[in-house]
């Protein structure tokens, strides 16, 4: 049993590195894009979430248009308003939230 | 031009000084006085000089030579690769500078100036020179003036000869004014000359000008503006932490999990397809009873409106006649109740709901043996909705009785011309029963007359007592696995065995008709049977009763007791007669013969007196005792007296109406006239009676005339006789 649950674990911490899309109002090209995006740019800068954030937004406005606003962190609380079909709100490696929003 | 100090006239003024000295002797005196009281202080580093040194005197000379500036400067020059002399920087050391507005004469710019006034700077020249001629000449007279000066007077002061010079120079313009007069006719001459020279021009004057300007008209300003629509914006809030984002990852891993796991089931071929099916149905089931609750309202709503002339009768309307027929009252039909399934059935038994005062239930079954009806039905309606009933509990047999329970008024205890008895929880399902007896042995063998809800159980459990065709009476308690049954107890008639048809000898039953349970005492209760024998039981004896009342020659079809005193009860029979008991008193206290079979009797819940009843043609009979012994108050028709009969009828407990059942399956409610409700009137000695007590007083003064004899005496008892 506590094998099976050490093994449990081991591969919930391996599933945790993909992106997890917790609310997106988003085409699902779009919203596949920008999880691509921020899988990139999380990995890429994985010590400093302010160039993370900076990346995703440069990135989104180059694909989809400015101006993109980019939150990412661990622990934060918000409320925004956005243009509707342009929000996304989604989980990155276990530790990280990033929002996405025009 | 440096000032220089010629070193020759220093002794001079020293020499000067001593000559003064002895003028300033006793002034001197004074300051050596002055000077004596004090003592001179001096700096440290002073340098002691003797009197010679002192009086040394050290000449200085001020050149024009700065010695400070290096003589024969060099510098390297890289362009010629060697050192090449610097340039100086000059010795003159501008103090002060300011550039004036006068011009030399024979300067280029003066020139151009007279060409410009119109003047020839030619004849300019020529004019200086003449000047200058005059000049010399004017200064070889002055010469001579000063020579003459010099030898009149030998120290003439240079300020006198500056004075001279002063005065000069008005006079040399006299002399040029009169040279230019002297050269008049000249100019006149040269006029043509000098008009060559071009036009004279005007010099600008720098102090005198003025501005020149000019508004034009200003075009009017006009703003022309348009609004786009804004994209659409909606606001979206969210607190996140890592736990929080932990946990969706755990639920998503979960979910994940269980679509893999539902993969491998599909893999192995089972169908996972239950649990996704069960929901939508739920939903349905949820949604349907949704809809069913506000159609209901939906239609109440309609019913309301259709029936509102009934409603405000019901409501408003009081006989207005009543107030002139001092004995007599009447009753207004107002609602009819029919269900088109059970139209062909008859009412078997109404009942008004303890709890919901405009809720009554119908049983619907038949009587006439000779025409039996398929099916049956118990219905509950509402005053609220008289074209549907609210509650249908459709069962294979004929529905014979009804009781409700009075604590839990969705218990309903139905008995059954088949023999069994079934209980419906009509809050949950009035399509299947609660409880059922057991169709084969938990039943009565005969047609149950009769069910009613006993007093619950210590440990809170329900029961209910239902008597049968079979002569048994049942006590069935509604335990968790089903209903448990006891025989309470079973009647045979006290008449000797009747033989069988193989030499056995049979105890011949009692077939029972009706049962009341004692409001007060939940031991006593009273059972009629077939036979028109009326027998008070104990449900503490099993064999036997306590007493037998002789009360009809025909079966007894209903016994009610009198809600204010518990000792008085009524009895009805196919018989035609209603008959009125005290209890322990064999003989009746009233009896009425009404002419027809009464189906039904009940003592109203309002007044001790008052009691109705229905006959099997069609008619109500209201009895007030108070009023009249003898004659019913009211006797109406509801029904047509050839078609139908009426059955039942039931007194609602908070409102003047009444329920009346006939066999066509239709319920008539009725509206008691004022006259049939007479509240009691306290007498004037005892205006505090409450009036519970008045209506007591009431039936007891009536009864006291007719007891005979007036104290009871007690029969005896059978039950001890039995132990015996």
């Amino acid at each position: 049993m506590a094998d099976d649950e050490k093994k449990g674990d081991d591969s919930k911490r391996v599933v945790n590195t993909y992106p997890l899309i917790r609310h997106s109002d988003m085409s699902d090209e779009t919203q596949n894009e920008a999880a691509e995006i921020v899988t990139t740019a999380c990995e890429k800068f994985a010590a400093n979430n302010e160039e993370a954030a900076k990346m995703i937004k440069l990135q989104m406005d180059k694909k989809f248009g400015p101006p993109y606003n980019v939150v990412v962190g661990e622990a934060y609380g918000f409320e925004i308003s956005y243009e509707i079909g342009n929000v996304c709100y989604l989980f990155f490696g276990g530790n990280i939230a990033a929002v996405i929003w025009k | 031009m440096a000032p220089t100090v010629n070193p020759k006239t220093a002794p001079s003024q020293l020499k000067t000084k001593k000559a003064d000295k002895g003028k300033t002797d006793d002034a001197d005196a004074d300051v050596e006085q002055y000077t004596r009281t004090k003592t001179l202080q001096k700096p440290k580093d002073q340098v002691e000089l003797t009197d010679s040194q002192l009086k040394e005197i050290i000449a200085k000379t001020l050149t024009s030579i700065n010695p400070q500036i290096p003589e024969s400067e060099v510098e390297w020059s890289y362009a010629q690769m060697e050192f090449v002399p610097a340039p100086t920087i000059g010795h003159m050391v501008m103090v002060f500078r300011q550039e004036g507005g006068l011009l030399k004469k024979d300067s280029e710019e003066a020139r151009q100036q007279m060409i410009e006034m119109g003047m020839d700077p030619a004849e300019l020249d020529m004019e200086s020179v003449e000047e200058e001629q005059i000049e010399e000449e004017e200064m070889i007279e002055e010469e001579e003036m000063k020579g003459e000066e010099v030898e009149g007077e030998g120290d003439v002061d240079e300020e006198k000869a500056e004075g001279e010079e002063d005065e000069k120079p008005p006079e040399a313009e006299k002399e040029e004014e009169a040279e230019e007069d002297v050269e008049g006719e000249e100019v006149v001459v040269k006029k043509p000359e000098k008009k060559k020279g071009g036009r004279p021009r005007k010099l600008t004057n720098l102090f005198n000008f003025c501005e020149r300007a000019a508004l034009t008209t200003t075009n009017p300003s006009r703003s022309q503006e348009t609004q786009t629509i804004p994209p659409p914006m909606a606001t979206f809030s969210a607190v996140v932490t890592t736990s929080f984002v932990y946990d969706s990852y755990m639920k998503d891993w979960c979910i994940q999990e269980a679509e893999r796991e539902r993969e491998k089931r599909e893999k192995m071929g089972l169908p996972p397809k239950q649990v996704i099916k069960k929901t939508p149905q739920q939903l349905h089931e949820e949604l349907q009873s949704r809809i069913f609750k506000s159609a209901r309202i939906l239609e109440r709503m309609i019913n309301q409106n259709t029936y509102v002339e009934i409603a405000k009768d019901y409501r408003y309307w009081d006989d207005p006649s009543d107030d002139y027929r001092v004995e007599e009252g009447t009753v207004l039909p107002l609602w009819k109740f029919e269900y088109n399934k059970t139209k062909k059935h008859t009412v078997c038994d109404l009942e008004w709901n303890p709890h919901y005062y405009d809720l009554f239930a119908v049983c619907f079954g038949y009587l006439d043996y000779s025409k039996p009806v398929g099916g049956g039905a118990l219905c509950l309606f509402t005053l609220k909705n008289p074209s549907f009933p609210d509650y249908v509990c459709m069962t294979e047999s004929a529905v014979i009785c009804v009781d409700t329970h009075k604590k839990y008024p969705f218990m309903i205890v139905i008995g059954l011309y088949d023999g069994s008895v079934r209980v419906y929880n009509i809050n949950i399902s009035c399509k299947e029963p609660a409880y059922q007896s057991n169709s084969v042995e938990n039943k009565h063998r005969g047609i149950v007359w009769e069910v009613k809800w006993a007093e619950d159980l210590t440990d809170g459990e329900l029961n209910f007592f239902s008597v049968g065709g079979d002569g048994k009476v049942n006590n069935w308690v509604l335990m968790q696995g089903g209903l448990a049954v006891t025989t309470i107890i079973e009647l045979h008639l006290d008449q000797a065995p009747v033989a069988g048809p193989d030499g056995t000898t049979l105890k011949v039953k009692a077939s029972i008709c009706c049962i009341k349970l004692h409001p007060v005492n939940p031991e006593i209760y009273l059972i009629g049977t077939e036979e028109g024998s009326i027998y008070k039981c104990s449900v503490a004896y099993s064999s036997t009763y306590l007493m037998k009342y002789e009360a009809h020659q025909m079966p007894v079809c209903q016994i009610d007791y009198n809600k204010f005193n518990t000792d008085i009860f009524i009895s009805c029979s196919m018989d035609w007669r209603i008959k009125i008991w005290e209890d322990n008193r064999l003989e009746p206290l009233f009896v009425f013969d009404i002419g027809d079979r009464v189906g039904d009797v009940k003592w109203a819940p309002y007044s001790s007196t008052v009691f109705a009843c229905v006959t099997s043609d069609g008619k109500i009979y209201v009895y007030d005792l108070n009023v009249n012994k003898y004659k019913p108050i009211c006797v109406q028709a509801i029904v047509s007296k050839k078609k139908n009969k009426t059955t039942k009828l039931a007194f609602n407990y908070n409102l003047p109406i009444v329920v009346i059942g006939d066999d066509k399956g239709c319920s008539s409610v009725v509206k008691l006239s004022p006259n049939l409700r007479i509240p009691c009137k306290a007498p004037k000695k005892q205006q505090d009676l409450d009036q519970n007590t008045l209506q007591l007083m009431k039936l007891d003064k009536l009864l006291a005339v007719l007891r005979e004899p007036s104290t009871l005496i007690l029969p005896e008892d059978t039950a001890e006789k039995d132990d015996d």
